[in-house]
């Protein structure tokens, strides 16, 4: 057997399959929404078909619209629900979809589903990291173990999910006892669902004697969400910048490179990413406490060295925590495509062009094509902001606004990309069944001066109106988002 | 006190429900061969373990599915062109026509008589894991509410919040939502009897049985 041959045993993929031509792929978009409208463009830049899937819930969604109008004779089918693998895989073979793309949530980090794709009797090809990547990394205490072993650095705490509740217990309070030595004023512990991603089931307990009500609170929520009860104990780091490295590389899983770091530390309250920035801090105009240059350099460093080590083979994003002293810490690696590619994609030139589309890549990579670029003729240029538009409360904890979205406008702009599911020529009543966002705003300037100017000028421009069956107007973020504008980048 | 004889006049005006079946799935397609007109009957047994007549059955990722009458009823409506075809979820395939049982009716006014603590907000209901406890350990009337008690967890747009109960003290009488199904807003999820109308409460269930006749 080949070398090649070797490696691709060992991925899960038959030996000797050529790759074919993309035209002659057909993709199944298995998620909603924005993503899914991406993922559908895509295709159609690349000449791939495509079926896309939709929910009862779901059929005044733009993505509905754009499967109808460009995705052809079975382009598009209604499903029960989007967690529903059998569902999917009956639609994929009824539409003859040769490939799956997750998208983000649902099934994107899901490695026996990626499993599933590539291994059942009319095999498909999970665009996405090979299913043993994806149960490598997705699990956030291999990922620690893994990161450790090759002198990576990690947050302290437990490195196995913790299912008792009395050894929870003791872990918590050698977390507390830990920082009381090392002097801390306000001694933080972080309950995380092991299973959780995202920012989704954590929560932070200051007090020893809430321990117990909280560890209770999400291993129920764990339970419930992702059948896992599995709950990971860690030091809360307070004061720190949330970075991330975004990766990418082909099916031989050699040659990974990166497309520069984001900065994604505006969050809400729920630990929600609301405001994302790429690159990930502005050594030129801003002044820091630390050396900015050295810890971009050497987060991008540990996560090429990471994905080397693992033969990372699609897309992938490695999440940092950067401390005021300018220490780097590992948090998790994404296994999938981020819903804030696009602001890295944003500010990055491949052989000089613009217009860099990190799905179109991870797809065409993905299906098999060389990546075709080293990381040598990749560089950046310019600021770029992501908004997260969403109908909730800021003042009230974050609490999803729903109703109906009577008016939807904004200015257009060279300089911005609007990517919404929400239609702007009817009024749209907002699913409760799936997570809040309405719309990411893309926005590119020189420098973080006029990106933050433009930023503003956007969400001036921005006239978003509903209101509910209580008659209350729509609540939304806008006002969040200026106001945390003036910020961005600011340690 | 509620009006029970012309509650029982309005719903014998249209003693039925009819209820549409529809794919729970996508999947193909193949009845079992009954037409118009027939009569179907719902799960039978002690605990409802022998499923309804089977109406058609539904192969997806070669998993035949038996979709089963969910209630007694007349086959009122077949659409039988789906035969054999690759159907999406929620395709209508039969109509059944089902004449309402003494329980039903009793559940409808029962839903009159009681005090109901009604769905703000569209979204999945949970008990509280305390409440939950004492309803698997006996059932639900053996769980006291008062008002202002931490009773629900309204979990929606994949984030949870505690419902607090407003409404008279009492037990719980009745639970309307199911166990991971959204509510509509405005809908029940409790039905909640004041002690001191237990009694009250019996005498309407003594009355309708007495006074409903089940047919068909």
């Amino acid at each position: 057997m080949s070398k090649l041959q070797d490696w691709k045993k060992d991925r899960g993929e038959a030996p000797g399959v050529t790759p074919v031509a993309l035209h002659e792929h057909r993709i199944l978009v298995a998620n909603r929404g924005e993503i899914a409208m991406r993922i559908m463009r895509s295709c159609i830049k690349l000449g791939v078909a495509f079926t896309a899937v939709y929910t009862a819930e779901d059929a005044a969604s733009g993505h509905v619209r754009l499967a109808r109008e460009k995705g052809g004779e079975k382009g598009l089918f209604r499903v029960s629900s989007y967690h529903d693998a059998n569902e999917l895989m009956a639609v994929a073979d009824e539409a003859g979809c040769t490939a799956v793309h997750p998208g983000y949530g649902f099934f994107a980090e899901d490695f026996r589903f990626a499993r599933r794709v590539t291994k059942r009797d009319r095999k498909m090809i999970f665009i996405g990291p090979s299913w043993k990547i994806i149960r490598e990394l997705g699990d956030k205490i291999n990922t620690k173990r893994l990161a450790r072993s090759l002198g990576v650095p990690t947050v302290p705490g437990s490195d196995r999910p913790i299912y008792d509740e009395l050894e929870a217990e003791r872990i918590a309070k050698s977390v507390f006892d830990f920082q009381e030595q090392q002097g801390i004023q306000r001694p933080l512990v972080l309950v995380k669902a092991s299973a959780g991603g995202g920012g989704m089931g954590i929560e932070e307990v200051y007090d020893p004697d809430q321990f117990r009500s909280v560890y209770r609170r999400i291993r129920n929520y764990a339970m419930r969400q992702f059948k896992d009860e599995g709950v990971l104990i860690e030091q809360r780091i307070t004061d720190f910048n949330h970075l991330e490295v975004q990766v990418i590389s082909d099916r031989s899983g050699r040659n990974p490179v990166h497309f520069g770091t984001r900065n994604c530390s505006i969050q809400s309250t729920g630990l929600q990413k609301r405001v994302e920035i790429a690159p990930g801090f502005a050594p030129e105009t801003l002044e820091y406490s630390f050396n900015a240059e050295r810890v971009l350099t050497d987060i991008v460093d540990y996560s090429l060295t990471m994905a080397r080590k693992v033969g990372y083979d699609n897309v992938g994003t490695w999440e940092w925590i950067v401390t005021r002293k300018g220490e780097p810490f590992l948090m998790e690696v994404n296994t999938r495509i981020q819903v804030e590619n696009g602001v890295s994609a944003c500010i990055s030139r491949v052989h000089g062009r613009e217009g860099v589309d990190l799905i179109a890549e991870q797809i065409r990579t993905g299906l098999g094509q060389p990546l075709g670029y080293t990381q040598e003729d990749i560089a950046t240029e310019g600021v770029g902001i992501e908004y997260r538009l969403i109908a909730e409360d800021p003042d009230n904890n974050f609490t999803p606004w729903v109703g109906r979205i009577e008016r939807f406008a904004w200015e257009e702009a060279p300089w911005l990309t609007m990517l919404t599911h929400v239609p702007c020529d009817a009024p749209y009543e907002i699913p409760t069944e799936f997570d809040p966002n309405l719309a990411l705003a893309i926005i590119w300037g020189r420098d973080l001066h006029e990106a933050q100017a433009r930023g503003l000028t956007f969400l001036n421009s921005l006239r978003l109106e509903g209101s509910n069956n209580a008659g209350e107007a729509l609540k939304s973020n806008v006002g969040f988002l200026k106001a945390n504008t003036g910020r961005i980048l600011h340690f | 006190m509620i009006d029970i004889s012309a509650l029982l006049d309005e719903i014998k005006a249209s003693p039925y429900r009819e209820i549409v079946i529809a794919t729970p799935h996508t999947g193909r397609l193949t009845f079992a061969g009954l037409r118009t007109g027939d009569t179907v009957l719902g799960p039978q047994g002690q605990w409802k373990e022998k499923p309804g007549t089977q109406l058609a059955t539904l192969e997806r990722e070669r998993n035949p599915k038996p979709i089963c009458a969910p209630e007694k009823g007349e086959i009122s409506n077949l659409y039988s062109e789906l035969e054999g075809q690759f159907v999406e979820a929620g395709t209508p395939l039969a109509v059944l026509r089902h004449m309402l049982t003494r329980e039903e009716v009793l559940r409808l006014i029962l839903q009159k008589a009681l005090h109901l603590f009604c769905a703000p907000e569209r979204a999945k209901y949970y008990f509280t894991p305390e409440v939950d406890k004492k309803i698997r350990a006996s059932d639900a009337h053996s769980v006291a509410v008062r008002d202002g008690m931490e009773i629900l967890i309204m979990s929606r747009m994949k984030r949870e919040v505690p419902l607090h109960y407003r409404g008279p003290d009492g037990v719980i009488y009745e639970v309307y939502f199911k166990y991971n199904e959204n509510v509509d807003a405005g809908a029940p999820l409790i039905g909640v009897c004041p002690r001191d109308q237990l009694s009250a409460i019996q005498e309407v269930i003594m009355r309708v049985q007495t006074e409903w006749k089940d047919r068909g």
